[in-house]
């Protein structure tokens, strides 16, 4: 008799662990009143929450939180084609000069600290500083480079006025200045010293000095990454309560000047270590609104059967396409990529590998579908589709000399010809991608084979020196022009771009890897050089970047360096039990963290 | 007592050496690892949103956190930090030191595995004494093996089984990990412990099923030994009562199974990995992944080198265990 | 003639051993389970993948299809039939198997002979680096190794998982020459004079024979569901079909934990690697009885 006590036992702590589980459920989410009050999401920026993590915006792993108990100048839209849209944040309003020589910004007059101490122009001069040791394109610390703040100067206690060096200016000047974080001095002063402005100013010189405080600024950013406040002084609409290694919990900072608009009283952003765990989240109706994360079809299905639930699409500025490493034959033939990608069906890769987060790209022109409807207008519509076609992609194939024995096609010299894809192991969309491509491209007698790299390191690594036929490659990403084509037509690919002088690096030399002509014949342009095309992009009026824009889209319509396989989407989920007002679709909000929903009142409690 | 201070001596000399020879192992592994992080960190950042230029800045801050200069002078210095107990500096973490984001995670592989052992150890014990006495009957014969069943499996197996039946399907105990739900206020109440438990519950039934199939066979295989020694065949000759020789049994066959217990601590440290991973358990293993797909260098060699002082230490205590338990041992 | 005596009764002793064997395979059919089992799956690993084209057929339309005639655990997210994986994976997951099990026995077996045999400055040492060995965490430093090394073959994993395997069945051929040491049947071999080699390979190795197989089996077991264990982490490359990876695509790609649709795919592995390991314990259970005469009590 005595075993089966034993397994009684046993089956006992189970139930007794089962039942504590029960009795904790509606302590767990709260009563219907307190759930009203919290707010709950995740911070895709901040997936692993770290207990011991200090309240530092600048520490990875750090316990504050960008919209929430961080703040920023202001938010940045991210509009399809105008990089300089904003919304407010510890800044106001903002005055950006005709000729983007200076960005004049006023800060919100009735903006306080979590102790009720206001934030000044002080806070955001020494913000700035801090911003030249952790990055950013308006203050950094090359000298000459494009687009730099020359002077920082306080006008008024509210008011601060950036000017930008113009001798080699930049149209995105004002999105870098205003993207800066903003610290209270008096809780930073003290790590970053009182002769932070003239290490800056001798940084931006030439000679051993310059050297030096170069390496001081770097130095300076290890530390202030490193640095523990003690306390979280926000000025946002939160500041920390408390966190563990399942969440982290905010509350309502009452002095933030936007506190009576502000709806949950808490917030918390939990943990999640992978996407699995934000599905489990959405289907047991946990989250409020969740930022983007890969979701297959059928956990899909569930997350929308859970009450209240809703799937919210956006823009998304990234794109994917299948490069080529043109230092590789047959890949230098542009008809052997033609051809490829009039064989690949791109329709049937994004219903395998993204369903959801993604859209088939309706051609190959280097930026996302959404943004090139606004580029190029009805151009758009006059590029080569690269339908899915065998016929003329047979055609494609012999123009490049290739032949076809049997129903295998083979190199011009009866050599074997095997498309050999790479992908990081766990990129599993990219994976899974690879694998239809490659069943597409055997069925249609091209052989092919998919090969993973261990990690994404190593596979930026080893893309780098050239190792790989092709591979995917991330491209558009936008939304400022130059950003958009410096990705197949930059550093990847031969052109370096210092200080706004453009050179040209040989296939094969200096992270050259995509290897595609410096110049290249297209169809009613003539002979182009991408390259310098894209450097231009910086610096000219919006009526010259669209004409640009057009003739790079031709460019890489014509050359295809790379295939352009899908246009991410940006799909959230939001809940409507507890609160309403969300951004609706295609909202540029949807690219900001959700906090800077809240923070604009535009969240409401539902009553 | 000297016996056991000496065998102490040798012991920690021993484990010493151990310790440095993992370190240097998972010093020149990891900084042979090809591919190179930054570059990744700041592709991840363009494809984030981030400006490229604004990117390359933050990324060679955060890297700045790597140790420079020569193989061999790392080394030195990896090895002096080693005996300040400095493990380095994380970049997944930048900024913070290895050894507190190690001791923030190690706690909840601790508990855990502590509890889960304790629990299998007793329910173990007491069916394997079973499983010997009736090895002839079915009973015995589905406890030893469904222990060696149990035993065989590997944990991801039960971990996957039980997080598919409990949490999944059954909703009982949350399916999305964590260590307790943030909205309870931490204290010694008992909302706070009941999530604590919930939320601890299905690792540590993991932790006690993967260990439990041991006990039942090295308990088994402990006593039919101490059956079939002499003295005990003495006393039934003598006469003696069941009972008293059921002590006897049972008190010279559970001997061997404390040097196993010690043993087994270390062990299930190293097979929290996948259990972290499966429950998504903010432990050591879950960290040791993390460091493994970020490229945390220090936070890789730490967490590797905690996991084996984990190890040596219960090595340690098992012999030391052993010494003290068993008196032969001990001339 | 002394020679001749040993040489038959060591002859009838094996004879003696092989019906033993049948006996004990004869007392409990479960037994002869587990041999049908392991048999049925070098069966699937050697001839199965014959069966299936290079390329599985796939239907982008029939993605995580329910279990069907047609597909006996449904398809992945590819529409590939997951049953086909299964069978292939097993390929991989066995060959690596097959090369931990060859080192795991070679090393193990022979440091293990040759430290018992030998004893001394030559065991104290050997035996010390087994215990270091044993002390290294096996998985966390596969963890870390993989970063380094891409386990591309199963032979090279197999290789790996082999030389970081053995310290176990050392451990234990060492105790049992040094236990057969004690008993004087060293000694007696040697009175007789019959050469080391002669001892060793005759008389030492057939009577341990099953019990060096147990241990091998016990390693490689281990290090089979490293192995796929890794692969489920995803901290490894997957070109290799495998079981790991369909449990990492299983879990981490299709939702198997979330949803039921995915489910079939997690299942099919887990199944296999139950099924594997059950084969395993109950052949290992005949070997211990086969081995153990104080077990084999009627």
């Amino acid at each position: 008799m005595k075993r089966l006590a034993a397994v009684v036992a046993l089956l006992g702590m189970a139930a007794v662990s089962a039942c504590s589980s029960t009795d904790n459920k509606p302590a767990a989410t709260g009563g219907a009143a307190a759930a009203a009050a919290v707010y709950t999401t995740v911070d895709g920026n901040k997936p692993g929450i770290d207990p011991a993590g200090p309240a530092n915006p600048f520490a990875p792993k750090g316990n504050s939180f960008s919209g929430y108990n961080a703040m920023k100048l202001a938010w940045v839209k991210n509009h399809l084609t105008d990089p300089n849209q904003f919304y407010p944040g510890i800044a106001e309003s903002w005055e950006i000069a005709t000729d983007n020589s200076s960005v004049t910004i006023k800060l919100q007059p009735n903006n306080k600290w979590s102790d009720g101490s206001p934030v000044t122009a002080e806070d955001v001069k020494l913000s700035i500083a801090i911003a030249y040791t952790q990055g950013n394109t308006a203050f950094t610390q090359v000298p000459g480079a494009a687009g730099s703040a020359s002077e920082v100067t306080v006008v008024d206690d509210k008011t601060i006025k950036v000017t930008q060096d113009m001798a080699n200016p930049v149209t995105t000047f004002a999105r870098g200045v205003l993207d800066t974080p903003v610290v209270p001095a008096k809780l930073w002063s003290s790590v970053v010293g009182a002769d932070i402005w003239d290490k800056i100013k001798a940084a931006r010189t030439e000679g051993a000095d310059a050297e030096a405080a170069r390496t001081y600024l770097t130095e300076l950013g290890k530390k202030i990454i490193a640095h523990n406040p003690g306390q979280d002084l926000s000025a946002g609409p939160y500041v920390l309560e408390r966190v563990n290694a399942s969440a982290a919990l905010l509350k309502k900072n009452p002095h933030f000047y936007n506190a009576a608009n502000v709806a949950p009283e808490k917030v918390q952003l939990l943990n999640f270590t992978g996407n699995e765990q934000v599905w489990n989240y959405l289907i047991q109706g946990k989250l409020d609104s969740s930022p983007f994360v890969a979701v297959p079809a059928d956990t899909m299905t569930k997350i929308k059967a859970t009450a209240g639930n809703q799937v919210i699409k956006g823009y998304s500025p990234v794109v994917v396409g299948l490069a080529f490493n043109q230092s590789k034959a047959p890949y230098d033939n542009v008809h052997v990529r033609r051809g490829l990608a009039y064989l690949i069906n791109r329709e049937e890769v994004t219903q395998i590998a993204s369903p959801e987060g993604g859209t088939a790209a309706v051609t190959t022109s280097g930026i996302h579908q959404k943004a090139a409807a606004e580029w190029l207008g009805a151009e758009l519509g006059n590029l080569e589709p690269f339908a899915t076609d065998v016929a003329k992609a047979e055609e494609e194939f012999k123009a490049a000399g290739l032949k076809k024995s049997g129903d295998k096609w083979t190199l011009a010299d009866g050599k074997p010809w095997k498309v050999s894809m790479h992908a990081p192991a766990g990129f599993s969309d990219w994976v899974a991608a690879q694998e239809n491509i490659k069943n597409q491209l055997i069925k249609a007698g091209v052989d092919a084979e998919v090969v993973t790299t261990a990690d994404f390191p190593l596979y930026q690594t080893e893309m780098a020196e050239g190792k790989y036929d092709t591979g995917f490659w991330l491209i558009g990403l936008g939304p400022a022009p130059y950003n958009i084509f410096q990705r197949i037509y930059g550093a990847a690919n031969g052109w370096a771009n210092i200080g706004g002088k453009v050179t040209h690096n040989a296939p094969g030399k200096n992270g050259n890897w995509m290897g595609s002509k410096e110049e290249v014949e297209v169809e009613g342009l003539g002979k182009v050089n991408p390259g310098e095309l894209t450097a231009k992009l910086n610096a000219v009026s919006p009526e010259e970047q669209k004409a640009l824009m057009l003739q790079l889209a031709k460019t890489a319509n014509a050359d295809l360096p790379v295939i352009q396989l899908w246009d991410y989407v940006n799909t959230q989920f939001q809940n409507t039990t507890r609160f309403t007002g969300f951004p609706a679709d295609d909202s540029d909000l949807l690219r900001l963290p959700h906090g800077v929903w809240i923070q604009l009142g535009l969240v409401k409690a539902k009553s | 007592m000297t016996v056991v201070l000496k065998k102490l001596a040798g012991h920690l000399a021993r484990g010493l050496v151990m310790i440095l020879v993992v370190a240097t192992i998972s010093f020149f592994i990891v900084r042979n690892i090809p591919g190179d992080p930054m570059k990744a960190a700041l592709e991840m950042k363009v494809a984030a949103g981030a400006d490229p230029v604004a990117a390359a800045q933050e990324v060679k801050v955060i890297y700045g956190f790597q140790p420079t200069g020569s193989m061999w002078s790392q080394y030195v210095d990896y090895l002096a930090g080693l005996a300040t107990f400095d493990l380095g500096t994380s970049t997944l973490h930048a900024g913070q030191p290895v050894t507190e984001v190690l001791t923030e995670s190690a706690k909840w592989t601790v508990l855990p595995v502590l509890l889960g052992i304790l629990m299998s150890f007793l329910v173990g014990v007491i069916l394997g004494v079973y499983a010997a006495l009736r090895r002839s009957s079915k009973l015995g014969d589905i406890l030893a093996i469904s222990g060696s069943l149990l035993h065989g499996v590997p944990q991801y197996v039960l971990g996957l089984l039980l997080a598919a039946i409990f949490a999944t399907s059954l909703g009982w105990f949350p399916s999305e990990g964590g260590v307790a739900d943030i909205l309870i206020e931490p204290g010694f109440t008992p909302e706070y412990i009941g999530t604590l438990i919930r939320h601890a519950a299905l690792p540590v039934l993991t932790y006690a099923l993967a260990s439990y199939g041991g006990w039942v066979l090295a308990m088994k295989s402990s006593v039919v030994t101490v059956l079939g020694d002499d003295f005990i065949l003495a006393s039934e000759l003598r006469g003696m009562k069941r009972s008293i020789i059921f002590r006897y049994v049972a008190r010279n066959a559970i001997l061997p199974l404390f040097t196993i217990l010690a043993l087994s601590l270390g062990l299930l440290f190293a097979g929290a990995v996948f259990i972290e991973r499966i429950f998504n358990y903010p432990g050591l293993g879950l960290k040791l992944i993390d460091s493994v797909t970020n490229r945390d260098y220090a936070l890789m060699s730490g967490a590797f080198l905690l996991i084996t002082v984990a190890i040596v230490v219960a090595n340690i205590l098992a012999d030391l265990l052993y010494t003290v338990i068993d008196p032969r041992v001990r001339q | 003639m002394s020679e001749l005596i040993l040489e038959t009764s060591t002859a009838s002793m094996r004879r003696n051993f092989w019906r033993g064997v049948w006996r004990v395979m004869k007392r409990k059919p479960s037994r002869m389970a587990g041999v049908v089992i392991l048999l049925g799956f070098t069966v699937m690993a050697v001839i199965g993948p014959l069966f299936y084209p290079e390329n599985l057929p796939y239907d982008p339309n029939a993605k995580y299809a329910p279990i069907s005639w047609e597909h006996w655990f449904g398809t992945d997210g590819q529409g590939k039939d997951v049953w086909a994986q299964l069978v292939i994976g097993s390929r991989y997951v066995l060959l690596s198997a097959l090369v931990t099990g060859v080192i795991t026995v070679v090393v193990g077996a022979g440091l293990g002979l040759f430290s018992g045999f030998k004893r001394g400055r030559w065991d104290t040492v050997l035996m010390r680096l087994t215990d270091m060995k044993l002390t290294i965490p096996g998985l966390p430093l596969l963890l870390v190794l993989s970063t380094v090394w891409s386990f591309g073959s199963a032979i090279e994993m197999g290789l790996v998982l082999g030389l970081l395997g053995w310290g176990g069945v050392a451990r234990a051929v060492r105790s049992q020459t040094l236990s057969l040491r004690e008993r004087g049947f060293i000694e007696a071999a040697r009175g007789l004079g019959l050469s080391t080699t002669h001892i060793v390979g005759k008389e030492l190795l057939p009577t341990m024979a099953p019990y060096i197989a147990m241990n091998m089996l016990v390693a490689v077991t281990g290090a089979v569901y490293a192995q796929v264990g890794l692969f489920f982490l995803g901290v490894l490359p997957y070109e290799a079909d495998n079981w790991g990876v369909m449990l990492n695509l299983a879990v981490f790609g299709g939702g198997a934990m979330t949803t039921t649709a995915a489910l079939p795919y997690l299942l099919a592995p887990l199944l296999a690697i139950l099924l594997l390991t059950l084969g395993i314990v109950l052949v290992v259970d005949a070997m211990d009885e086969i081995f153990n005469p104080r077990l084999r009590e009627e």
